[in-house]
């Protein structure tokens, strides 16, 4: 019982952000911008600043208020128009993304 | 006949929105010259189908207006890493009044575009059917980006459009023009070469 409650005690340190790099080749202008932040709307706290889209490396990132299946991404992501080709998460520590 | 003429011509002037977005994306759009207004909605209600609202009005003589209501399609996209081509078709129908008669007007057009960073090609046909006849028109546009811009980053371009309408007297219209992309706002302007300066503002949601 007692480390059961000192797990859950340490939980919230260990806690992640969900980020996401997916690659989208053909993405060329701000509409693939405007329709990947529209697509992602309901997945991010914020569209403007948790949906970076890299029109240069053909990179969308999302910064997700919980994880969600990488099935759905592709659906979101074909949704705005293109394809999903790589998908990579990346762990990020959420009181380290604060502190920064 | 003669009136739909001359608006086909200087609506060849104009720039429009891409037919399909993205699914649930809007826009809105309005074409200003100094005697002619059109006004477009378009709902993207599918990655591939949207469903569009347009209207014209001509302050001229004849006191032109119609509104046809239409679906578009995305009959097929090609990505490439830095590129992408687009083949789109487009059917509307609807009615026009002016001082002297109504009726039925409708269209339908067959449009392809490609594009990188920094270069746009794009070409477009329609067909009318207007007054009991069937005419058509054939619009191509080359555009190029002075500097390549990013994410939320102003996009310039500068197009050249060349534009055939075949009942005007076998004389093809060109049209350089500025186009602004800036977030989810577009805006281009410019003039054709018989002088009809025209303002296109367009808003994505």
């Amino acid at each position: 019982m007692r480390s059961l409650f000192l797990a859950l005690m340490l939980l919230p340190s260990f806690a992640f952000a969900e980020k996401v790099v997916v690659d989208v080749p053909g993405m060329v202008c701000q509409m693939c911008v405007q329709g990947m932040k529209k697509n992602f709307k309901s997945a991010v706290n914020n569209p403007d600043k948790d949906v970076i889209v890299d029109l240069e490396k053909k990179t969308v990132t999302v910064n997700l208020k919980e994880k969600i299946s990488d099935k759905e991404i592709k659906k979101r992501v074909a949704d705005a128009g293109y394809n999903a080709e790589k998908i990579a998460w990346v762990e990020v520590d959420n009181k380290k993304e604060k502190s920064e | 006949m003669r009136l739909f003429i001359f608006l086909c011509t200087i609506l060849g002037g104009y720039a429009f929105a891409h037919p399909v977005i993205y699914k649930n994306g809007w826009v809105y759009q309005g074409n200003f010259m100094p005697q002619m207004n059109q006004m477009n909605i378009t709902y993207t209600f599918d990655p591939r189908w949207s469903f569009g609202l347009n209207s014209h009005r001509f302050d001229g003589a004849d006191e032109y207006q119609d509104v046809t209501l239409g679906f578009n399609t995305l009959l097929k996209r090609w990505l490439q890493h830095d590129s992408q081509g687009n083949i789109y078709l487009g059917a509307h129908y609807g009615q026009y009044e002016d001082n002297f008669d109504k009726g039925d007007v409708s269209h339908a057009f067959l449009m392809a575009d490609w594009e990188d960073r920094e270069d746009y090609i794009m070409f477009r046909t329609k067909k009318f059917f207007y007054d009991g006849k069937e005419t058509q028109d054939y619009l191509a546009r080359y555009g190029f980006a002075p500097f390549v811009a990013g994410m939320d980053e102003l996009q310039a371009w500068a197009i050249l459009q060349v534009y055939y309408y075949e009942e005007q007297n076998r004389e093809a219209l060109i049209t350089p023009m500025l186009r602004f992309f800036y977030k989810n706002v577009l805006w281009e302007m410019g003039s054709t070469t018989k002088g009809a300066s025209f303002l296109t503002l367009m808003v994505h949601y």
